[in-house]
């Protein structure tokens, strides 16, 4: 009875024995390679290593299923990590292949291995942990052969680099560009049409204005139509427009009196003070006080009016020169 | 209804003839007063326009005397208020006091039932107390108890301020200024108007005293024909552009004045100016106004009617400044 017990454990044992590395396979499941480009380099000269992990398709939809790629450390014994290139996907038909490669190189002369590769593989919806290990790589790694029985050479001098147009490609650039630049705006400035000579006006003096609105205001026959009071105020806005203008004398904002007195330091305006005073005197009075003066006295305001501006008319240009005895602060 | 061309000559022939008498109070005036011509002309304006004046000058420039001699002229009651601290309504109004023989209480007139007041330091006094005075002048009326009495006419309240002492004073406020037509600023007379006048007090023999050269109803029958003074309408649309000038200034290419005013001239400004042009005119013997009438009293009636910001306190610019601004912006007729 017993030897049948201990039989039979010993049977189940090797079941148990025989199974195991086929359930190790299927949960790895994942064929991971690391391949180098070559198995001899020269000391200092780079090696490509490729790694490799090959998933099926239904892996690598499982969202649960992940592969970690190994990280070199920038030195590995005997090798030195030059550059790493980024995790690359390649779909070949239902396989999905991940590669991932590093340059390597070696400044030891002899023969290294590189180790193997921990690929870390998680699966299953608790995440299980495997690891997937790829085989060592042994590389050669030569120096370079010396003649010891030839003599030493010196050092060689800094070899010049070939001339080519590329290297100067920018100035080119820039140069074409300021070329075409200079030549439009030479283009632009031939060929532009040329502005038509401005027409100046004749500026029309003060004077000229004041006797112009003198003739239209005779014209209109203001006060042959009962205007009356329109009349002066015309007459002497004209006066004072024609004031302000010539002699710089703020006469639209001056009272009869003040203008009276302002006029004084204009020599040729003040020897028409007793004519301006009669005339802004019968104006004041038809304005403010509606007296109707006769139609002779509005005859003779108007030549009145006429032979002030003939007195003091400029003799060149449109504004009187400033002088001392025709000059006057603005009041 | 519309002054015609005739109304008008035949009014100004009649202010011509009536106003005279302006020239022989200033004469009668003249006798006393030495200088401070400009001073009795507003007085004047004053009493002719209805109005009341507020005097700023140092102490001993005439200005009781002033008054007191234009009473006697006039042959009107004078009285003067000296404005103190203490003083109350009663004081200035008057009260109802107890008469125990009749057993009744019966009204004691204050001292402002005259024709002349003459309000010294105004600013002395309480508001209580100035705005007692004040609303007797703007309603001519005082009410003691339970009795209106109608204040004599004319009516004329001349107070006073001196611009150097500040402590201890009440000043009055906007409103209260505002009821005052003209507010007049007085200076020293000149080195021979001053020689004169010592003159005058050494020798008092030389001095004559004041005749009364019209009574108070003359004064009256002066004012109704001051009210008739034509005024045209080119006159008033250039009373209207000064007192709008003060309120928006912006409107007369004045830009630079908009920060300096706090606040412009009332409609207040704007009547008393108008009448103060019209008594202007009467008094220069005229029947109509004419733009310098309203250019010679703009500063009286206008300067305390603008009120200063104090931007322009700080930067020393004064109401006159303004004004004199406007009045050369503002086109005249």
């Amino acid at each position: 009875m017993y030897k049948q017990q201990v039989i039979r454990r010993i049977f189940l044992c090797c079941i148990l024995g025989l199974l195991f590395p086929f359930s190790l396979l299927a949960q790895q499941a994942v064929d991971v390679t690391a391949k180098a480009d070559t198995n001899s380099i020269r000391i200092g000269e780079q090696i490509k290593l490729q790694l490799t992990a090959k998933l099926t398709a239904q892996q690598f939809k499982d969202a649960n299923f992940k592969v970690l790629f190994p990280v070199l450390p920038d030195s590995l014994d005997h090798f030195e990590v030059v550059t790493r290139s980024n995790l690359d996907t390649l779909v070949n038909q239902d396989q999905h292949i991940l590669h991932q490669t590093y340059t390597l190189t070696s400044f030891d002369s002899g023969h290294w291995e590189i180790p193997p590769m921990h690929f870390e593989v998680f699966s299953g919806a608790n995440a299980t942990a495997d690891s997937a290990v790829t085989l060592p790589i042994g590389i050669d790694v030569n120096t370079v052969a010396v003649d010891t029985t030839k003599a030493f050479k010196p050092i060689k001098s800094i070899k010049g680099v070939a001339w080519s147009i590329w290297d100067y490609w920018l100035y080119i650039v820039i140069g074409a560009a300021a070329v075409l630049i200079i030549g439009g705006l030479i283009w632009y400035f031939r060929t532009r049409k040329k502005p038509e000579p401005v027409v100046k006006t004749p500026v029309v003096s003060p004077y000229e204005i004041a006797v112009r609105e003198l003739r239209t205001l005779k014209e209109e026959k203001v006060w042959q139509q009962g205007d009356i009071k329109q009349y002066y105020t015309r007459l002497t806005d004209i006066l004072r427009t024609y004031f302000e203008h010539q002699f710089n004398i703020a006469a639209l904002e001056q009272t009869s009196e003040e203008l009276l007195q302002n006029i004084k330091p204009v020599t040729k305006l003040n020897q028409q003070r007793d004519k301006l005073r009669s005339l802004l005197a019968i104006a004041d009075l038809a304005k403010f006080a509606k007296l109707q003066p006769t139609a002779d006295e509005h005859t003779e305001c108007m030549q009145k009016a006429e032979e002030i501006l003939e007195w003091t008319k400029p003799k060149t240009g449109p504004a009187e020169e400033t002088g001392a005895d025709t000059t006057l602060e603005k009041a | 209804m519309e002054n015609t061309s005739s109304d008008i000559r035949q009014l100004n022939e009649k202010i011509h003839q009536a106003s005279a008498f302006v020239d022989l109070l200033t004469m009668e005036l003249g006798k006393v007063i030495v200088g401070q011509r400009y001073m009795v002309e507003r007085l004047l304006i004053g009493l002719l326009a209805q109005g009341h004046v507020l005097l700023e000058g140092v102490p001993g420039l005439a200005k009781t005397l002033s008054i007191k001699s234009l009473s006697s002229a006039i042959n009107a009651k004078f009285s003067r208020i000296q404005f103190t601290p203490d003083l109350l309504p009663a004081d200035v109004i008057g009260t109802m006091i107890y008469n125990q023989q009749k057993n009744e209480f019966v009204v004691r007139r204050g001292p402002i039932f005259a024709n002349f007041i003459l309000a010294d330091e105004i600013n002395r006094a309480p508001a209580k107390v100035q705005s007692a005075l004040l609303e007797a002048m703007q309603e001519r009326q005082i009410t003691i108890g339970d009795t209106t009495f109608k204040l004599d006419e004319p009516f004329l309240v001349l107070a006073t301020q001196n611009p150097i002492e500040q402590e201890g004073t009440y000043t009055l406020p906007e409103a209260q200024v505002d009821r005052f037509m003209l507010k007049v600023v007085i200076g020293y007379p000149t080195k021979e108007e001053e020689k004169q006048i010592i003159r005058q007090n050494l020798n008092p023999e030389l001095s004559t005293p004041i005749r009364s050269i019209i009574q108070p109803s003359d004064i009256l029958e002066a004012r109704k024909l001051v009210r008739e003074v034509y005024m045209d309408e080119k006159i008033e649309k250039y009373i209207l552009d000064i007192v709008f000038a003060t309120r928006n200034p912006e409107d007369y290419k004045l830009n630079k004045l908009k920060p300096l005013i706090a606040y412009g001239g009332s409609p207040r400004a704007s009547i008393n100016l108008a009448w103060a042009a019209k008594a202007y005119a009467f008094m220069k013997r005229r029947g109509y106004v004419i733009p310098e009438d309203v250019r010679n009293i703009c500063f009286d009636v206008m300067r305390h009617r603008v009120g200063l910001t104090y931007e322009a306190e700080a930067e020393n610019v004064t109401s006159e400044n303004i004004l004199s601004e406007i009045l050369n912006a503002v086109e005249v007729p």
